[in-house]
């Protein structure tokens, strides 16, 4: 699990460094300090008494997905809107492909794809029409037949847009999204209410969006998505931003410990397991054993080393001896989440 | 431009793909047609003669009541000024004013009848029912011992141009109103709550258009569905149902262009009242059923109390249905009917200034 973490992440990286490389295209508004594409500061917008987003300030730089994690009304929408132009900040600043939202939010709309909350599709259009009718809102498009192919619509070509699956309308919108073929895309919560097979099949698009080198903002409240998905993640609650850097490091630091759950043939007391390097707690129920630790590795070592359980064999008299290693079955190992790292810094779950 | 276009020819595409709506509209206006058209269509068996009693007297009383009694005519009794414009209006074929001293008519002066007829459209029923007429008054004078004294003496019938308008060419005019009302107020109202509702607005500006395009490009495209339905509601009135007009159908078609700037800008007014586009549809009804039956589309309003008229005098419907009947049922020219057109202007600036403030994106 860690290790398919690790590899995943070296490729990312891998895969970041070798964009960052490429020339920009010329479009590009020459070098974006320090790579950022995005940068808030102290962002605050209220609606009435509620302050929405309450001095939110983070940077996003070319290539990554970056992701905005919290429950419902954390602010994360509303941020999105100040940053796609759809809303003005009240205070603070936003820069977008290094042009302040304030100033000209037309120069920055015509360079960023948006794909908002809601399906928001004209009635009686068919899906190709659709993709026209956005392709001629800008000054350089992307040909239809190459969004269709590219985001499996072609076979719904010349079906009404309200005829779609949730799936396909989620493609649908990201194809309009990428339209203008944007450095930018803005995603609010792209998979909710999918299925998950749907919500699979989108996250592979995302992946492939990314792909090809763009910036991908994304909001989402499902902590699997964001974990898979982003790059970097920012956790927003009650408008503001309270946690933000990878998914491993928020992982490594709100919620460090890993859980190791199996079945021994028979009980055996939990001051065994308790006494092995590396575990924090054992849990003994029956046969049942929960051992708590930050060195997963570790810890499974030696519960698969049959002298774990060797040592201890003769003090008990009881002849367990080597086979209550090789017993050890229906293992699970459970490392900390987003989730679990949400819990740890507001107290409250993602979705209640 | 490209975007404007882009937007206005979807909202044409689509509104003509509304089954529904396209019911509602030129559907229902054909429709109308129909039922109307077989309805009143046709003149009937007897001929309408207009009479004035202009002498009130026990004895021209009486021939009226002697003519009301013949057969094949159709009686109606009003003041000179009404009858002379019902002949104009093709409504009476004949008309026969009793004037003064009919029953003090002696040796001197005979009992005089003034008769006027149509001398186009309806040219022979008129002359018909003058020969009637007339030899009602050979048996009426015969009958009140009237013989002998120069009787009564019907002045040569005098030509009067008139317009025989039949139900179906005062229909088309009413329903090309209706459909510039139903059409122009749906269409505009229910697609942009819709598309609000829908948060397709939303995300058109999320794009780089501007927020004046959007809208705009939304209004025009209402505004051309109407038109093609006026189109098609004409080709099909003329062509079909063979109804006759006279005017120019160029003034016809300014007061169809200002009359849908009216109604298109109460439709776009709507839209700053309600969040749906369930309610936008109820709205829409509401608004436009009650001024299809009170600005005289169907029937005349001539004769409804002088409240109700205060009423119909301050709905703009009323004002386009009597442009489209002056000109095309009167072939009246553009100063006639200026004072309608300028109407129609007025409400529909007022109507875009106070939705262009009150309209919410979201």
């Amino acid at each position: 699990m860690i290790a398919a973490w690790v590899v995943r992440k070296l490729r990312r990286r891998a895969a970041r460094a070798r964009m960052e490389t490429q020339p920009r295209p010329a479009a590009q508004p020459g070098p974006v300090a320090a790579g950022a594409v995005i940068t808030a500061r102290s962002l605050i917008k209220r609606y009435g008494p509620v302050v929405a987003v309450d001095g939110v300030s983070f940077e996003v730089v070319a290539g990554e997905i970056f992701g905005i994690l919290g429950p419902n009304g954390a602010g994360k929408t509303t941020t999105l809107d100040i940053l796609e132009g759809l809303r003005d900040s009240e205070a603070g600043e936003a820069r977008v492909l290094d042009v302040r939202m304030s100033t000209a939010a037309r120069a920055v709309k015509a360079r960023i794809g948006v794909q908002l909350q809601a399906t928001a599709l004209p009635m009686f259009t068919t899906v190709r029409e659709a993709i026209d009718l956005f392709g001629a809102f800008y000054a350089s498009r992307r040909p239809t037949d190459e969004l269709l192919a590219e985001f499996d619509l072609g076979e719904k070509a010349a079906a009404y847009c309200t005829t779609l699956s949730g799936g396909q309308l989620q493609r649908l919108s990201l194809a309009l999204a990428l339209v203008n073929d944007p450095d930018l895309v803005f995603l609010d919560e792209p998979t909710t209410g999918l299925d998950p097979a749907a919500r699979l099949s989108l996250w592979a698009v995302i992946e492939a969006v990314r792909g090809r080198g763009k910036t991908v903002v994304m909001t989402t409240h499902y902590m699997e998505e964001a974990e898979r998905l982003c790059d970097r993640i920012a956790v927003m609650d009650q408008g503001r931003i309270v946690a933000l850097d990878t998914p491993a490091a928020l992982i490594a630091r709100y919620a460090p410990g890993s859980s190791i759950d199996f079945e021994v043939a028979r009980p055996i007391g939990e001051s065994v397991f308790a006494t092995i390097p590396g575990v924090d707690r054992a849990e003994v129920e029956g046969t049942r054993v929960r051992l708590s630790t930050t060195q997963p590795e570790l810890v499974l070592t030696r519960v698969f080393d049959p002298s774990t359980f060797s040592a201890w064999a003769p003090a008990a008299g009881g002849g367990v001896g080597v086979a209550a290693g090789a017993a050890v079955h229906d293992l699970r190992v459970r490392t900390g989440t987003l989730e679990d790292v949400f819990v740890a810094i507001t107290g409250r779950r993602l979705r209640e | 431009m490209t975007a404007f276009r882009a937007i206005a020819r979807n909202v044409v595409r689509s509104s003509f793909r509304n089954r529904t709506a396209l019911l509602f509209t030129i559907g229902l206006a054909v429709f109308f047609m129909v039922i109307f058209g077989v309805l009143f269509g046709g003149n009937g068996p007897s001929v309408r003669v207009g009479v004035v009693d202009q002498d009130r007297s026990a004895l021209s009383r009486s021939f009226v009541q002697q003519l009301q009694r013949t057969k094949g005519l159709e009686i109606e009794t009003g003041s000179r000024a009404d009858e002379q414009d019902r002949l104009q209006h093709g409504k009476v074929a004949f008309l026969a004013v009793l004037e003064r001293g009919f029953a003090a008519a002696g040796p001197d002066h005979p009992a005089t009848i003034t008769a006027y007829q149509s001398s186009t459209d309806t040219a022979e029923t008129g002359a018909i029912a003058g020969e009637v007429v007339a030899s009602t008054a050979v048996g009426f004078a015969v009958q009140h011992h009237l013989v002998g004294t120069p009787g009564i003496v019907i002045r040569p019938p005098q030509g009067v141009a008139t317009n025989n308008v039949r139900a179906i060419d005062f229909l088309l005019p009413s329903m090309i109103a209706y459909l510039v009302l139903q059409s122009g107020i749906n269409f505009v109202a229910i697609g942009l709550v819709d598309q609000r509702a829908r948060k397709v607005l939303r995300r058109f500006l999320a794009t780089p258009l501007r927020p004046a395009q959007i809208l705009g490009a939304n209004i025009v495209g209402g505004a051309l569905t109407v038109f093609i339905q006026i189109v098609v509601l004409v080709a099909v009135g003329l062509v079909v149902f063979g109804a006759r007009t006279h005017g120019s159908w160029a003034i016809a078609a300014l007061a169809v262009l200002c009359g849908t700037a009216t109604f298109v800008g109460i439709g776009f007014l709507l839209t700053s009242a309600v969040r749906t586009s369930e309610a936008a549809r109820g709205l829409a009804a509401l608004v436009a059923f009650p001024m299809m039956f009170l600005s005289g589309i169907f029937f005349p309003i001539d004769t409804a109390p002088k409240v109700f008229q205060d009423i119909v005098h301050a709905l703009p419907l009323t004002y386009l249905s009597d442009a489209l009947h002056s000109v095309l049922n009167d072939g009246a020219g553009l100063r006639t009917v200026g004072v309608d057109l300028v109407v129609l202007l007025a409400w529909a600036v007022g109507c875009f200034a106070i939705a262009t403030a009150r309209f919410r994106w979201e």
